[in-house]
């Protein structure tokens, strides 16, 4: 038997990412997911004013700074007792939702369906019609989805003056208020949006799209029109499901939310917070103090087992060359590997459709994507409703001045969803400055690597037990890394020099 | 055709989300209206991989016009660059390779540019720009490198570059058209007007009635730490996606097109002398500008003092 270490790499958006994987006659033995980028923000914040957070942290992430910035709002208002009005929320919630939305659609349509386009499909009977939707900034689908996002990250310019990266939320409320100009601004775009997710991506009405309650009614809905089949979203499953992407990379069954759409009052969220349970297939509330981080396989000093963010710490200690490979940290909940992510918002909001493709096919790479297609329809749906809630609270004041001199001594924490999944904010104010901030991450979650009981991430388990039949076009490694979102097109590639051979077992 | 090789090093992809967000003109239009070639893109780029287009480049099979950097230039742990690495090389390393072959070198934001916010105190992992760090020539490159063109590395600055800017200079670059440069080498058609110009706020600056508290319509360069009047950047001369800019929006500007952005101080004050802002608009005298804001006050209109106008 012949075992063979490969390395990987993953082109990205958010920090790199590579892959060392071992291969015993083509079948993945082990993989390491590295991460090869340290940047240093958790230390940057350190002896800072504490509302600098809000510049510093939404520029960790060009896609999600939205994300960073409402938990990071969140995370202040905590500490110092401070309750937004609704007005604030809402449009907190409508810019957070329309950044998710355009993430969805761009990682769908520029980064996950380019791979249908690749030569090793070029016999395939779709491979016309692929090329035609799916070719980079030439398809059909392609431009219409630049176009689409464009103008949806246009709702958050309208409110905070410009995507990426604004700092509009702000402890007490937000920098300006909704108006009725603003509003109609906001239902004109959505509109525009809407009627091309209709015709393009799913070929149909979003209502009647977004009632189908399970797999067999999806199938029948699409089979039933060639509009339907010929959609984006008709031609995705058609070939994924064609390929096989169903019974390919399925992670660990746990799944993590801390809620969509959180509601003004404080009673909870629109897609609920909590934490789905594989082994008993029950949804548990959501509790962070069983959130903690290990640096067991990271290149961070070591200590040992795992700790609370609010205990946390981050000092980088490179060691190359050890079982160590990795800057990023494994965060696990209850010490499970968990994988966040639209999939699981849908899964713990017990959408009925989802639930039943999830029970009865278990987590796959079809399901991951298809599921992000699912929650870009829900978006639309729900940035309607926000608007409609907003257009009565215009009148209602969108700050309250807090009146902060200086920030009390306290420990808090923000937690939202971002596009990739669950993000969480934790921090420690003493003397009026920032003592710690630690920063959890949606792909921190998924992209973990082990963790010091030996547990595997999620996207390492996923690539585990993976046939690949063609080392030098690893197309099925590509396909189920990018159905996890990793933020980018990831080249997936072999490179020979760095081809380790061992002869052992 | 102008090729461009486009590479992201300490990064958050901040300036591609920019290039996606662009309209005019807008990244389809740029491949098929200007002759760009996105040669390498890490989030366009479909079929090939970063290693054959670096070995094609480097052994001279094909040539690289523009080399796009967006991302701060990681020098740390020690000197070794590991920080930042792909396949285990220092991007660094790769970047020093790259920048003599192309005709044109562009920081694409201010960490390229400047070493941005993660050169930001206490630069935990030591990184710089490619030709400055912060205010100080030098950087990655050193500060008489130049490239074949002849020019020094183009910064277009910003956190993240202005969307249209980064789309208008590639075009411009691809066609060949004159880029005068500014003395931080910023392209002077997109960094020689000051944020504050075409702020909407601007009549409350005028007659010196400024806010105290966010959250309001009036002026923020007084007390809430905006750096409008200071900072070289085209947000209100171009807006945002095509709507708006964050002064417009009630958000300061934080100065990020400016090599020392983000500052070490608190970024919602403004630091003061007496009642008056120590950093006063590009330019302008104190005793002057004092003299103004006083007369100015006096002249103020009850609409503008009841802060009646709409921002």
């Amino acid at each position: 038997m012949s075992r063979v270490t490969v390395d990987i790499d993953l082109n990205r958006v958010e920090g790199d990412l590579e892959f060392q994987l071992d291969l015993e006659d083509g079948v993945v033995v082990d993989a390491r997911c590295i991460g090869t980028l340290y940047r240093g923000f958790e230390q940057i914040m350190i002896g800072r004013a504490p509302r600098d957070s809000l510049v510093i942290t939404p520029r960790i992430c060009g896609i999600c700074g939205t994300a960073h910035l409402y938990a990071a709002t969140l995370a202040l208002e905590q500490v110092a007792g401070i309750t937004p009005p609704a007005h604030a929320v809402h449009v907190r919630n409508l810019c957070l939702l329309a950044e998710t939305l355009q993430s969805d659609l761009r990682q769908t349509f520029l980064f996950f369906t380019p791979d249908f386009c690749n030569p090793i499909y070029g016999s395939h009977p779709l491979a016309a019609e692929l090329s035609e939707a799916f070719a980079p900034l030439k398809g059909s689908v392609v431009r219409g989805c630049l176009k689409s996002t464009r103008e949806l990250v246009g709702i958050v310019a309208i409110f905070g003056g410009q995507w990426p990266h604004s700092t509009y939320m702000l402890p007490g409320g937000i920098s300006q208020p909704a108006n009725n100009r603003r509003l109609l601004d906001s239902r004109d775009t959505l509109a525009s949006v809407r009627q091309w997710f209709e015709q393009s991506v799913i070929g149909g009405d979003l209502d009647e799209w977004l009632a189908l309650d399970s797999g067999a009614a999806l199938f029948r809905w699409l089979a039933a029109s060639p509009t339907r089949n010929r959609s984006a979203s008709g031609l995705f499953t058609r070939f994924a499901r064609d390929i096989g992407l169903h019974q390919l990379g399925s992670g660990t069954g746990h799944l993590l939310s801390y809620g969509v759409n959180h509601r003004p009052d404080g009673s909870g969220s629109e897609l609920p917070a909590g934490f789905f349970n594989a082994d008993t297939q029950q949804v548990e509330p959501l509790d962070h103090l069983q959130i903690n981080e290990h640096v067991r396989h990271s290149w961070f000093l070591d200590y040992p087992g795992g700790k609370h963010p609010w205990q946390g710490e981050t000092i980088p200690n490179h060691q190359p060359g050890t079982d160590r490979y990795t800057w990023a940290k494994a965060p696990r909940y209850g010490n499970r590997v968990v994988q966040t992510g639209p999939l699981a918002e849908l899964r713990i909001a017990g959408d009925p459709l989802i639930t039943d493709l999830l029970t009865s096919e278990g987590d796959n790479t079809w399901l991951r994507q298809f599921a992000r297609l699912r929650r870009a329809g829900w978006l639309l749906n729900s940035m309607a409703g926000t608007i409609k809630s907003l257009k009565a609270l215009v009148n209602e004041p969108h700050f309250l001045d807090p009146g902060i001199d200086v920030w009390p001594d306290g420990e808090s924490y923000g937690m939202v969803e971002a596009a990739r999944g669950a993000l969480g904010h934790w921090l420690c104010i003493k003397n009026g400055v920032i003592e710690k901030y630690q920063i959890v991450t949606p792909t921190a979650w998924n992209a973990s690597p082990r963790d010091s009981s030996g547990q595997h991430g999620h996207w390492e388990r996923s690539i585990i037990g993976l046939t690949v039949p063609d080392p030098e076009n690893p197309v099925e490694i590509g396909h189920i890394v990018r159905s996890h979102d990793p933020c980018l097109v990831c080249t997936v590639h072999f490179i020979g020099s760095h081809k380790k051979t061992h002869f052992n077992v | 055709m102008a090729n461009i090789v486009w590479m992201q090093t300490g990064a958050c992809s901040g300036d591609t989300m920019a290039l996606l967000c662009a309209d005019r003109p807008s990244i389809e239009n740029l491949a098929q209206l200007y002759s760009v070639n996105f040669l390498w893109h890490p989030s366009l780029t479909a079929e090939r991989r970063f290693g054959d287009v670096l070995e094609a480049v480097l052994s001279g099979r094909e040539t690289i016009d523009i080399l796009c950097i967006e991302g701060s230039l990681m020098i740390g742990p020690d000197g070794s660059g590991l920080y930042d690495t792909w396949k285990g090389r220092a991007k660094i390393d790769i970047v020093r390779q790259l920048a003599p072959l192309a005709r044109h070198v562009v920081a694409m934001g201010t960490c390229a540019a400047f070493g941005g916010v993660h050169a930001a105190s206490p630069n935990p992992t030591d990184c710089t720009g490619l030709q400055f760090m912060k205010n100080e020539p030098g950087g990655l490159l050193g500060p008489d490198w130049r490239s074949r063109s002849g020019l020094p590395v183009i910064n277009v600055a910003g956190c993240p570059a202005h969307p249209n800017t980064i789309t208008k200079v590639l075009a411009m670059l691809a066609e060949n058209e004159p880029l005068p440069l500014d003395a931080l080498n910023r392209p002077s058609a997109f960094f020689a007007s000051l944020v504050h110009q075409g702020c909407t706020r601007n009549e409350y600056h005028e007659y010196d009635i400024e806010d105290d508290v966010l959250g309001g319509r009036a002026c923020m360069f007084f007390s809430l730490g905006c750096r409008g009047p200071q900072t070289e950047a085209p947000c209100n001369t171009e807006l945002w996606n095509g709507h708006s800019s964050k002064t417009r929006a009630g958000v300061p500007c934080f100065g990020c097109t400016s090599p020392d952005f983000p500052s070490d101080r608190d970024l919602f004050v403004t630091p003061k002398i007496g009642a008056v802002p120590k950093f006063l608009p590009l330019g302008v005298a104190r005793a002057k500008y004092m003299a103004y804001k006083n007369l100015a006050r006096a002249a103020a209109p009850e609409r503008v003092v009841k802060r009646e106008m709409e921002p």
